[in-house]
């Protein structure tokens, strides 16, 4: 008889009677059956070739070749920043708690990144110059990593607080660094495309939506008709219209409405679409949170003598935008997915730039191995957001205190 | 001057200058309740006034006008020789010297303890982090909860927290404390740890008001006794007088139904 813990687990959650069993036992066999169709396929059929041939057009479209080393440099200053804020994060932790400098979490991502650092470069079929590149690029993070975890708390606090400017900061030289100027040469949107559009559209598009949208709901919230009334409208027509025609609409008023040249290039255009688009969703997820906050909080506040914007400052905004995050960051997971309509307006990101490899007649018929890697690379984007937020929910929870 | 024979914990007859006159205070909601009908208080410095009333007869709303928490429409109200006017900044003035403790105590869940404290005196009096974190950690010291500075609200017992917040008003250095129910919210055994600390406070010569239904209280502390009804003060005496000898019907109706 099966004496083992683990047997006999299995055996009470798949097994427990006749039924349970008959139902676990044809559900395996239809999980092992596709399992093993798809890897026979992914191993045996499917022509990688396709993804291999075109995986700089994937990555950054058709971004000048002489110029790609900017995006080299933005990638290793993105990597330094993550890891020393990743260090960071775990060699202070919140008052309340003691912290682990490495916990189980972060030796999966480590391990994670090492793997992805020496397999997937290989497996793109990358040259061995290029490889190496990928390869430094990881080994810095994780040293720098290593090093703020290991040293972080002998900074001076002065020192740490500018740490989280570091973000802002490296998006305002990422954009310099990406569109020219500060004496590089301009690289104008249009030859800007695949997942460095997609990345780039969404975060534009998460990062301006959610000022905006903050906004909206404390303007819906206010005793000002004007901006009352203001805000609901603008929340209500964009809510009310779908993202696809607000698209076309974009595209084709702010050319009649600005005089030439002061319209914005038709990348931008979209861009602003979408973070107004998004705005409105942020805007209701947040006016919850504002909601969900008791009025006590605000007399507390204004009792102790804090000013109107300090109280929501200091007191009402920390607990609301907390409450409102997952809201939040599930309409930035349906943005970055929504960045696919792109597509449909002639922008080349990610799935503009996989059709028009799959209309390339060297890789006819090769649809799946496409849509597959663009369903893993957007499932990773996703996921990622999905797990910082949770992450950032945690951290900011004060009633959850694990050791 | 009241009598000196009431009890060891009550303070020393106040005599100073009166810290809060309300007169003719008038309030109307805006569905038309008439909450508060032509009320008179005046509070001399250090003294210790408690409220009492049945639920709706507007002592809450009437300790909320001291420091603008609810506007009214007539009378006036003078906070240590300033009227209270509409104008914000002599709002913020006069919330800087009036504390206020809560029934749900409304500390800031997402600050600790510590931070809860130095949140006003930093932002409001513009005082240096340092100084202020002394200052509060002595202040949690004093209510007995040093040990927790660094913990999250909702990690503490609700007495705990409420002497939290009545240390977070004490941090601003006010003249005046208002408490709103601070015991009503609060499991039994947790009362006595807050009365404590408020009793503490009326020894030190804290002017007070406290809208309470604790009889000890106000029996041992009290400098006076308000009774309130309908928006209106009944009864206005010393504890001694209140509690054995009370003058109105509708006072010894409202002792007969609590005790």
């Amino acid at each position: 008889m099966a004496s083992h813990p683990a047997l006999k687990a299995i055996r009470r959650e798949l097994f427990a009677s006749r039924t349970d069993g008959l139902i676990s036992l044809g559900l395996l066999a239809l999980i092992g059956a596709s399992l093993l169709g798809l890897l026979r396929w992914a191993f045996l059929q499917a022509q990688w070739v396709v993804i291999q041939a075109n995986s700089t057009l994937f990555a950054v479209g058709r971004y000048p070749l002489d110029q790609q080393w900017r995006l080299w440099l933005l990638v290793a200053l993105l990597a330094m920043a993550s890891g020393l804020s990743w260090g960071l994060l775990r060699a202070i932790p919140r008052a309340d708690r003691s912290g682990v400098l490495w916990p189980l979490n972060d030796r999966i991502a480590l391990a994670l990144l090492a793997f992805l650092a020496s397999w997937a470069p290989a497996a793109l079929g990358l040259s061995v110059p290029l490889q190496a590149r990928w390869w430094l690029i990881t080994a810095l993070l994780l040293a720098i990593r290593w090093s703020a975890g290991r040293w972080g708390r002998r900074l001076p606090p002065r020192l740490l607080k500018l740490v989280p400017l570091i973000w802002p900061l490296l998006y305002l030289l990422g954009m310099a660094l990406i569109s020219g100027g500060l004496g590089l040469v301009r690289v104008p949107p249009s030859e800007w495309g695949g997942l460095l559009l997609t990345v780039l559209m969404a975060s534009f598009a998460i990062l301006a939506s959610f000022p905006l949208g903050v906004l909206m709901a404390l303007g819906r919230r206010s005793e000002l008709p004007l901006l009352r009334w203001g805000s609901v409208v603008y929340i209500e027509f964009v809510r009310g219209a779908p993202l696809i025609t607000l698209l076309f609409l974009g595209q084709n008023i702010l050319g009649f409405m600005l005089p030439g040249g002061l319209a914005p290039d038709r990348v931008w255009r979209a861009a602003w679409v979408l973070t107004f688009f998004c705005g409105a969703y942020v805007a209701e997820a947040v006016r919850a949170g504002l909601a969900s906050v008791p009025a006590g909080q605000q007399e507390a506040a204004r009792s102790l003598g804090l000013t109107v914007p300090q109280a929501l400052q200091q007191v009402v905004l920390p607990q609301a935008l907390r409450i409102a995050l997952p809201a939040t960051v599930g309409q930035f997971i349906s943005l970055l997915q929504d960045t696919t309509l792109l597509s449909l307006i002639g922008l080349l990101e990610l799935l503009g730039t996989a059709r028009t490899v799959m209309a390339n007649p060297d890789f006819l018929g090769l649809t799946a191995e496409v849509y597959l890697t663009l369903a893993v690379l957007f499932w990773c984007c996703c996921a990622a957001l999905g797990l910082g937020s949770r992450a950032l929910e945690r951290r900011l929870d004060p009633t959850h205190s694990p050791a | 001057m009241t009598t000196p024979s009431i009890s060891s914990a009550q303070a020393p007859a106040a005599t100073g200058p009166w810290m809060i006159e309300a007169i003719g205070v008038q309030k109307r909601y805006p569905n038309g309740f008439h909450a508060l009908r032509g009320v008179d208080l005046r509070v001399r410095r250090g003294e210790v006034v408690v409220i009492m009333g049945p639920s709706g007869s507007g002592k809450s709303t009437f300790i909320r006008t001291f420091n603008a928490l609810e506007e009214f429409q007539e009378g006036s109200i003078t906070i240590d020789g300033t009227a209270l006017s509409n104008d914000l900044r002599n709002i913020d003035l006069i919330r800087c010297e009036t504390g206020m403790v809560f029934q749900q105590f409304n500390l800031f869940p997402h600050l600790t303890v510590l931070q809860n404290l130095c949140l006003a005196p930093v932002l409001v009096r513009k005082r240096r982090r340092s100084e202020v974190e002394r200052q509060a950690t002595a202040l949690l010291e004093r209510v007995g909860i040093a040990e927790q500075a660094s913990k999250y609200p909702g990690q503490l017992s609700g007495g705990q927290q409420q002497r939290v917040a009545i240390a977070r008003s004490l941090c601003m250095e006010p003249r005046i404390l208002l408490f709103d129910e601070p015991t009503s919210a609060l499991d039994p055994e947790m009362v006595g740890e807050v009365l404590e600390v408020m009793k503490g406070l009326a020894a030190d010569g804290m002017t007070m008001v406290v809208v309470t239904h604790e009889m000890g209280f106000a029996r041992e502390v009290a400098h006076r006794v308000v009774l309130m009804s309908e928006g209106r003060i009944v009864e206005e005496a010393p504890p001694s007088t209140f509690f054995t000898n009370p003058q109105h019907e509708r006072s010894r109706q409202f002792l007969a139904q609590i005790l």
